[in-house]
């Protein structure tokens, strides 16, 4: 039992951090960047690179993660968003013909196999008949601080509320002052340095392929349809929600159907309540 | 545009069919077996168009109708011996069923959260598909071996050219009617429809059906031409791309757009070939498409029509 | 001069794919594979160095030169198919060779039957396909797999078991994780049978996880909660997660079976180093394989051509460079490809013997239509020849088990005939 709890909260945490990017544009923008998971490739890959094939800090392999993350957001939203003036099927379609264009540009640099990332903290704890590498343990705690960091930046600073404004309301936002299109481009640099964040511990978990942009894509999505356009407290709750009920189902019931309780909870809960859990709520 | 059926338009199909018939005597077999995936593409984006195109529940999860025909007759052809004509026509029921099953969501939601739903629905059926009887379904290699209803290139050139032109003129013809008109102001403003007083879960319902009959019959034929299927072939994300780029870069809401689109991707990608071999030829074809949909979201249909306007325009 | 300017004016116009080279003296080679990963790099090698050392000797049939053109699959199926379709009606050629994947070859098999061109696949081991040379020996007589099929890659696995798990380690019990693919079902569907009859170890449980599997843990606890002596493995999608995940979490128990991600020397580089213990069944020759000198001087002319991965070819450019020799030697006894039906009779007849110290250590052959093999009980058409029964006098053994060490090195544990090194556990497992 407490075993499934300490895995139940490690995985989750994990999750969290993965959708919390993709919240952030689904709340300010309401459109869906279906190309959020090439940030988390993206990140992934930038840090194998300066890590495993340059030999450099790694340290120095999250920065520059988080600065092609931050990058590859501005970019998305000058180049994408903006000329599409933010309608949401456009941009949902330009965004998922440019996660294919990714990852064809990613197998053209880095060939089409699997790679495995060292741990970002190396080591296991063992904990009440589980075992606990503390590279998931720092991913949670990061998840955590992130999490905590990006609530208050939103309540306590004059840009998160601006953020938190746009979200609720882009004439009223307007209205008092607040230009929406520099907040939308910096929730755009925002949400790529959390998905590239995302993406080095997902990758240190996992392994970094081309085509690894789906899975954190469908967890990300799951969290934000189940929980509605999310708060950062909802999202907070609804990957607890899925990692728990993945780990549940692995344990207790069977580990192949794995992924098809996550897909008929989406269907389920978007039929039955499209709002989502937590219906749409402020930042 | 006019919404009446002349003689221009009934002609303008028959030189463009009959043009199309002749080709097998001008081009060569590889050049006829890149068209006829060019053709299915074409029905699938058609099929596509009168599901999300025309009523605008974009349908991420179109792999799912096509992959439910394909699997069927499949199945049923391959596994019990049910000759195809029985299989086909039931793989096109099974379709049109599951095509009712997509249809609930979009009784409640629409826009992006119908997108998601469509999306699960695809992702569910590729995981399904492994897990669930792989002694019918052949698992994660799927089948190899389905019968195949023609032999050689010019044989295969012609049941897809008939099929297409078959679906192509039928949908054209349905959209000139009334029902047709009523199915694109769903697209434009849903709430303005049922003010009118039309029925339009009715409409949905009807666009859905005709969507996913189209898809049953797209996919049963694509897998009697290909003679093997996979769960990765099908209900796969590039495969999905490739049908809602092709549909949006020819011109949605049109017939002759869906088409464009299907041959121009095809051609593409078919012609990068000598010079790419590699996974560079994505990475183009990709960003091509990419940007074309960039510079103009309405495809193919809209520029041609722009640059007529402007020419005629300038005569004026 | 006039015959050299035909013969330029002929090339250019091949070149240009506009004509249908029927009275060219050229032998046309089609690839179809992957050509970014390494397992489709390594067939198109191998069969590129082979055509330039026959090319360098003056070619074959009296003379012709040979040309390799490339058909990008990019592991889809459907593209495969177009891929297949390209090289038969637009480049024309006379002889494929295949990197291909399962899924993908099952994919343009089809294809295959309709236009009959000899086609030899090099990666794809799955039995179905010469189950499909069973059934239709006439469709498929110009297909041919020169790597042993699954199932006996399994069934030599079994005697692994016998000899090295339960006898050696004196272990005797076993929780099967296995992926949920077609795969990961045949081979636990094979082992979970031979292996307490054959070997006498008792399975406790089988775990199947779901291959989009983020996190192993739970899943590890349960295999723990077992009280099995050891897990044994399936995993052909994704194995580099499970592995690492399982070197990563120092999982107190040993792990061995089918890791397909371990099968090339860049496991290492790939895994940083997150691979030790590790130990997988792999066909032949391996990574860790002592090579005869004829293989050894291919990987030598390998290196110095190529310098970007994989650095040694894995098992399947062996088979091409081998394979496609022994396509051509069977083309110039049929007279050419066209008649592909003489060309299957003269490909079965392949025989190619490479000795080590004296003794034999690889064949290149075939199973005839209606060998028996003695273990199985059942016949292997157009299969490559293994034996499945020490000492390996008939033919080399279906796989080797191969394990890599916590510092890098890689070997073979098993069979000892081949062994480099002794099969040991993790420094965390007890």
């Amino acid at each position: 039992m407490s075993q499934i709890l300490i895995q139940g909260l490690l995985l989750s945490g994990l999750y969290a951090l993965i959708a919390i990017g993709f919240t952030l544009i689904f709340s300010v923008g309401r459109v869906l960047n279906l190309a959020y998971g090439a940030y988390l490739m993206l990140g992934g890959y930038a840090y194998f690179w300066v890590v495993q094939t340059m030999h450099m800090p790694k340290l120095l392999g999250i920065l520059v993660a988080i600065g092609v993350g931050v990058l590859a957001g501005l970019l998305k939203h000058r180049l994408i968003v903006k000329p599409l003036k933010s309608d949401p099927v456009a941009v949902e379609i330009a965004t998922l013909i440019l996660a294919v264009v990714i990852q064809a540009g990613v197998v053209l640099v880095f060939n089409d196999s699997a790679k495995i990332m060292h741990p970002i903290v190396n080591g296991v704890w063992r904990v009440g008949g589980a075992t606990v590498t503390y590279n998931i343990l720092t991913a949670t705690i990061a998840s955590w601080v992130i999490l905590i960091g990006l609530y208050y930046f939103v309540r306590k600073t004059h840009v998160g509320r601006a953020i938190s404004a746009v979200s609720m309301d882009v004439k009223g936002a307007a209205i008092s002052g607040i230009n929406p299109d520099r907040i939308n481009m910096i929730t755009w640099g925002l949400s790529g340095a959390l998905g590239a964040i995302a993406g080095v511990f997902f990758a240190s978990y996992t392994q970094l392929s081309p085509s690894m942009w789906v899975a954190p894509l469908i967890i990300a999505v799951a969290v934000v349809i189940v929980g509605g356009i999310g708060s950062i407290i909802g999202t907070l709750i609804v990957a607890h929600i899925i990692g728990f009920m993945e780990i549940i189902s692995t344990t207790l019931v069977a580990a192949e159907l794995r992924g098809v309780f996550t897909m008929l909870l989406i269907i389920v809960v978007l039929v039955m309540m499209p709002k989502g859990l937590f219906g749409r709520g402020e930042l | 545009m006019s919404t009446q059926i002349t003689w221009k338009h009934l002609a303008l199909w028959a030189l463009f069919l009959g043009g199309m018939a002749l080709l097998p005597m001008l081009v060569g077999k590889g050049t006829l077996r890149t068209i006829i995936f060019a053709n299915y593409l074409a029905i699938f984006a058609m099929s596509w168009d009168v599901l999300s195109g025309r009523t605008g529940y974009i349908s991420f999860g179109h792999p799912f109708l096509i992959g439910i025909g394909a699997y069927t007759t499949a199945i049923l052809s391959y596994r019990f011996d049910v000759p195809v004509g029985i299989s086909i026509p039931v793989a096109v029921i099974v379709t049109m069923a599951a095509g009712t099953l997509f249809f609930l969501p979009a009784l409640r939601i629409k826009g992006t959260y119908f997108a998601l739903v469509t999306l699960a629905f695809m992702e569910l059926m590729y995981q399904l598909v492994q897990v669930i009887r792989p002694d019918l379904t052949g698992g994660t290699r799927g089948i190899s071996g389905v019968q195949t209803l023609t032999r050689g290139a010019v044989n295969g050139y012609y049941l897809s050219l008939a099929l297409m032109g078959v679906i192509a003129i039928s949908l054209w013809a349905m959209m000139k009617t009334r029902l047709g008109t009523a199915l694109s102001a769903i697209g434009m403003n849903e709430e303005a429809v049922e003010g009118s007083g039309l029925n339009t879960t009715k409409l949905k319902l009807f666009a859905f059906m005709v969507g996913a009959g189209v898809a049953g019959i797209g996919g049963a034929f694509y897998v009697h031409y290909l003679g093997s299927i996979a769960p990765r072939a099908l209900f796969d994300i590039n495969f999905l791309f490739t049908i809602i780029v092709a549909a949006l870069i020819g011109g949605a809401s049109t017939i002759i757009g869906p088409m464009a689109g299907a041959f121009f991707l095809t051609f593409l990608l078919e012609y990068l070939r000598p010079f790419l071999p590699g996974a560079e030829r994505y990475f183009i074809y990709g960003s091509i498409a990419l940007i074309l949909y960039m510079y103009e979201p309405k495809g193919l249909y809209e520029i041609l029509r722009k640059a007529r306007e402007r020419l005629t325009g300038a005569n004026a | 001069m006039t015959r050299i300017l035909t013969k330029g004016l002929c090339s250019a116009a091949m070149a240009g794919l506009l004509s249908a080279g029927a009275a060219t003296a050229e032998v046309k080679v089609g690839f179809i594979g992957s050509l970014s990963s390494d397992t489709g790099r390594s067939t198109l090698r191998g069969a590129q160095i082979a055509i330039d050392e026959l090319n360098a000797n003056g070619g074959v049939m009296g003379g012709q030169q040979i040309t390799l053109i490339e058909a990008d699959t990019g592991e889809d199926v459907t593209e495969g198919i177009k891929a297949y379709e390209y090289l038969a009606e637009t480049a024309e050629v006379d002889f494929i060779i295949s990197g291909s994947i399962d899924d993908v070859s099952l994919g343009w098999l089809p294809r295959m039957q309709e236009y009959q061109i000899p086609t030899l696949d090099t990666w794809t081991s799955y039995i179905g396909i010469i189950d499909m040379v069973v059934e239709d020996p006439e469709g498929m007589a110009p297909y041919f797999m020169n790597i042993a099929s699954d199932e006996a890659l399994a069934t030599l696995y079994i005697n692994f078991g016998a000899d090295v798990l339960k006898a050696k380690m004196g272990w005797d019990s076993v929780v099967i994780l296995a992926e949920d693919t077609a795969f990961g079902q045949a081979i636990t569907g094979l082992v979970t049978e031979a292996l307490a009859p054959v070997a006498g170890i008792e399975v406790k449980d089988t775990i199947i996880y779901d291959i989009g599997t983020v996190d192993f843990a739970p899943i590890f606890s349960k295999a723990q909660a077992t009280g099995a002596d050891f897990i044994y493995q399936v995993s052909s999608v994704n194995s580099q997660v499970i592995s690492s995940q399982y070197v990563k979490l120092q999982v107190p128990m040993a792990m061995t079976g089918v890791n397909v991600s371990a099968l090339g020397m860049e496991y290492w580089e790939d895994t940083g180093g997150a691979g030790g213990g590790i130990s997988t069944l792999s066909p032949i020759p391996s990574v860790g394989f002592k090579l005869d000198p004829a293989s050894q001087a291919f990987v030598d002319t390998y290196q110095a051509k190529y310098d970007t991965r994989p650095v040694i070819p894995h098992f399947n450019g062996f088979n091409a460079y081998h394979g496609l020799k022994q396509a051509m030697a069977a083309a110039d006894e049929a007279g050419g490809f066209k008649d592909a039906m003489a060309w299957s009779k003269a490909m079965e007849k392949q025989d190619l013997i490479l000795e080590m110290d004296g003794k034999m250590w690889l064949r290149y052959g075939f199973w005839g239509a209606d060998e028996v093999e003695e273990v199985t009980q059942r016949t292997y058409p157009h299969n490559a020849r293994f034996d499945l029964t020490s000492p390996y006098e008939d033919a080399q053994p279906s796989m080797v088990v191969i394990q890599w060490t916590e510092d890098g090195d890689v070997g073979v544990v098993y069979p000892p005939e081949y062994a480099t090194m002794e099969f040991s556990v993790p420094s965390w497992v007890k």
